[in-house]
């Protein structure tokens, strides 16, 4: 090995052992640090994806609108597809609208935000929004939307941030159950195959016997997520050898997340 | 020294790129990864102290996605993607006399598997944090899914790379201290 690779593969070393040595605050630094470069990238990446899904749709409708009405005329087809980005506004008014509206009837203060990417790793379930600490965003803030519990925020950066999903393993959220005073803790699975993750409910006691359908909230209980959000409905109860289990169907669609709200604390 | 330039600048947007490209449902919600193929082609072109920074640069970026802080403790210490990164990269830059004389054919199928024992290495590290080890034939297709789609990919990459190499000027023949 020549001198310059023996060199080379030194300063490696030392650079590797640096990186090794962080903590977990240098470790938060380093994360919002990169996240901060790469803001600009995500948030612009973010509404060309937007633009590029539109033109689909358009695409998509113009042809079954072909299929289905095979007589029209192309003049009759222009009309239908300047009434779909109509519509595409509409509904996109109608969203920012209803999200609006809750925003001003929630007991909860909350920030509007939009996420602008998802995760890309395999094991971890996140979601990066369009707020950070100059926001007024800080770590382990509970993430919701009018339906329920998103998650809650792990990195924060100074214009974007990075919300772990309830969906994910290590988001883990002191739970009650509507009708019962069975408390427990909801944590996600380390693997989803399908588009809609479950919950799962543990520490429940045995004689729990929840029935599908019945409303699980946050209990309040570990101070991170207030009380009172929404966390999603049993969908299946079973009794383990030491405690009861259930899986939980969460209230949010996890998988088309586009605005949420950062939980900063109560009115 | 501008075709590597050129890697690190591909290395970031592929990065980027891989935020906005959904999992794919059909294949047990594999995830593409992208930067790997492009680092294992650069391991085979580049000579060693520009393919360990190279290594350096996309196990930074990689850590900066994955390690998570919860509750105060670090799931996947940073640097252990840059680890990762260097000692694939190493054995692929081992490979390089072969890859010089045209033969690529083992390179793509290594670029498969090394993205997946990047995925399994991840996959093992959270296990010995979280304390449970399971194996499903889900987790096995997540391992397994990058690679496939990494080793299908890799050809096209690699010709796009081959290209840009061209363009820039750089050669690739493995001579002692040459950089382009």
């Amino acid at each position: 090995m020549s001198r310059t690779n023996i060199i080379a593969l030194l300063i490696f070393g030392a650079i590797l052992g640096y990186f090794l040595s962080f903590g977990p605050s240098t470790t938060q630094k380093f994360k919002a640090g990169v996240y901060q470069l790469l803001a600009p990238f995500l948030t612009g990446g973010s509404g060309i994806k937007k633009q590029i899904t539109s033109v689909r749709t358009g695409l998509k409708s113009l042809d079954q609108l072909e299929r289905e009405n095979s007589s029209l005329q192309v003049e009759n087809r222009e009309l239908r597809a300047t009434n779909q980005g109509l519509r595409d506004a509409e509904n996109e008014v109608n969203r920012l609208r209803h999200a609006l509206n809750y925003r001003e009837r929630s007991v909860f203060k909350l920030i509007a935000a939009e996420i602008v990417a998802r995760d890309s790793s395999t094991w971890w379930r996140t979601a990066t929004i369009n707020r950070g600490r100059r926001d007024g965003i800080e770590i382990d803030m509970p993430v919701a939307t009018d339906e329920g519990l998103v998650g809650k925020i792990t990195t924060v950066s100074e214009s974007v941030s990075v919300a772990l999903l309830v969906s994910d393993e290590n988001c883990r959220v002191a739970a009650k159950v509507e009708g019962s005073r069975e408390q427990g803790i909801v944590s996600g699975e380390r693997v989803t195959t399908g588009l809609t993750p479950l919950l799962n409910l543990n520490f429940l006691s045995k004689q729990a016997d929840l029935k599908p359908g019945q409303k699980v909230y946050t209990s309040g209980v570990g101070g991170v997520f207030p009380s009172g959000l929404l966390i999603g409905s049993v969908k299946t109860f079973r009794v383990r050898e030491l405690d009861g289990q259930a899986q939980v169907t969460p209230a949010v669609d996890l998988s088309h997340l586009e605005d949420v709200f950062v939980v900063t604390g109560r009115k | 020294m501008i075709f590597f330039i050129v890697l690190l600048l591909l290395v970031l947007v592929a990065q980027i790129a891989e935020f906005f490209i959904p999992a794919l449902p059909w294949l047990y919600n594999a995830h593409v990864y992208i930067v790997p193929v492009i680092v294992f082609y650069g391991a085979m072109a580049l000579p060693f102290p520009l393919m360990l920074a190279l290594a350096l640069y996309a196990g930074v970026l990689l850590d900066a996605v994955t390690v998570q802080v919860i509750a105060g403790k670090v799931e996947i210490s940073a640097g252990s993607s840059i680890l990762i990164y260097g000692v694939l990269a190493g054995v692929m830059h081992g490979l390089r006399p072969l890859f010089a004389r045209g033969r690529w054919e083992v390179h793509c199928i290594l670029s498969g598997v090394f993205t997946s024992v990047i995925v399994l290495a991840q996959y093992l590290m959270i296990t010995f944090r979280r304390g449970s080890l399971v194996f499903t034939r889900e987790i096995g297709w997540q391992i397994a899914g990058p690679g496939l789609l990494a080793m299908a990919m890799a050809p096209i990459l690699f010709w796009f790379l081959q290209w840009i190499g061209r363009m820039s000027g750089y050669s690739y023949q493995p001579e002692r201290g040459r950089l382009e």
